[in-house]
Parts: C-alpha cells; structure tokens; sequence
C-alpha cells in the first residue's frame, strides 16, 4: 500500500470506463454499416474487465513499489456480439443478397444510449474517488500545519 | 595499530566532531542526505508530470486521466516538502531565538 495506489487504482478504471465509452460509440456510429474489411455487416462490439493480475503484473508491482496495489482493473479484451445480423428486404442496396436481403448490424441504438450513460457515470464516480483520495492526503498534510 | 583503529572509527562516525573531512562526512550520511534524497524524488515526480503534460499537448498520447493523476502526485508532493520545510525554518528559528 503506497500513498498512491488508491489514485493508481482510480485512474485505470478511468481509462477501462473511457474504453468503454468509446466502444458504445463505435457501436452507435456503425449501427447501420453493412461492409467491413472482415466482409458481412459490422458486429456489435463489447468490452471485458477483468482485475489486473498475472505473474507479469504483479512482478512488475512488486519490483516499483514493493506492494502490490490490489485493485486495479483492465480491459480483458473487446469481444465481439455474437448476435446474427438483422436481415431487412431492400432490394435496391448494393450490398443486398441474392433473395434482396442486407444484413444490418443487430445494435439497438437504446442500449448503447443506456451504457453509454453508464460508462460516463462510471467515469465521474472514480473521478470523485480521485478528488476523495486527493483530499485526504491533503487532510494529513493539514496535520503538520 | 590504534592509528588502523581509529581510522576504522572515522569511517563509521565521520559526522563527529574533529573529523578529517566532516563537510563530504555529512555530505554521506545524515539529516542533510535524507532531506536532500526527499527533495530529489519530489523534483523526479515533478519531472514526470512535466512530460507527461508535454507529451498531451503535442498529441502524443491521450489518457488524460492518467495525466492529471500525475500532476495531482507531483501537487501533493510538492505540498509535502513545503511542509517539512516550513517545519524544519520553524526549528531552526526557535532556536536562534533561544537566550542564553
């Protein structure tokens, strides 16, 4: 436990909930993209978090600060939606099938709304626990005054 | 023999007194090291927000959070010192009032 790690911890959920945000508007700007590189329409995507751990990891806390700061997440990885694409009739669209079906991305533009709310009220709490944690060292300062 | 003796003792108490060479003794060893120490790992973490504020202001990176966390690291640091600082001028100050 160092004077900082509390801040250490904050400040990666701050950059794990900003991934996040930006994933859900990824997944809002490509709700009606039917081609990518990979072929077929874009697919939801989803970020995982995981604590941060390993045998890497935590050699690498024990060597900088001799304690390891518990606590920290990360982003395990951004998997993809598994959800089938939502077929739509529209014959006219360059990109339609043979029966004159487009397969549109199954993103509900609500539920992204919804977590991207989320992932910014996320944000603002570790913030405050930024400020929480600022204010308390300076409390101790105050001690010495 | 007592010459190789006490030049043993100068080794492991160079601050006392009548020392060879007391200003490098208490150069090594001490209050002076241990402040001088302090103040140097504030001046690193000054350092390291500094760059880290530079490199987001030329667009290199953009965890801004992080950065911030670093200038809030070097803030309360610096505070520290000044603390200690103000502390030890105390010190010194009600010692020089002192009456003899």
């Amino acid at each position: 436990m160092s004077l900082f790690s509390m801040l250490e911890i904050s400040g990666s959920a701050l950059g794990a909930e900003r991934l996040r945000a930006e994933v859900s508007a990824a997944n809002l700007a490509n709700a009606e993209t039917t081609r990518t590189s990979q072929g077929g329409p874009y697919r939801r995507k989803e970020v995982l978090f995981s604590t941060a751990g390993g045998f890497r990891h935590l050699l690498n806390a024990a060597q900088v600060n001799g304690g390891t700061p518990q606590g920290t997440v990360r982003v395990g990885g951004v998997v993809e939606d598994s959800t089938p694409p939502l077929m739509r009739y529209e014959p006219g669209h360059p990109d339609a099938d043979a029966q004159g079906y487009v397969a549109y991305p199954a993103i509900n533009p609500v539920q992204e709304m919804v977590d991207l709310m989320g992932a910014v009220r996320s944000y603002q709490l570790n913030a405050s626990a930024v400020t929480a944690s600022k204010q308390m060292i300076q409390h101790a300062l105050e001690i010495l005054k | 023999m007592s010459s190789a003796i006490s030049g043993i003792l100068n080794q492991i108490t160079p601050n006392r007194l009548g020392a060879d060479a007391p200003a490098t003794a208490t150069a090594d060893s001490g209050f002076g090291s241990i402040l001088k120490n302090a103040i140097d790992q504030v001046e690193q973490v000054n350092a390291e927000a500094q760059q880290q504020t530079t490199e987001v202001l030329r667009g290199d990176r953009s965890d801004l959070h992080n950065v911030m966390i670093a200038i809030e690291k070097a803030d309360v640091s610096f505070q520290l010192m000044m603390q200690v600082r103000n502390k030890i001028v105390n010190a010194y100050e009600e010692i020089s009032r002192m009456q003899f």
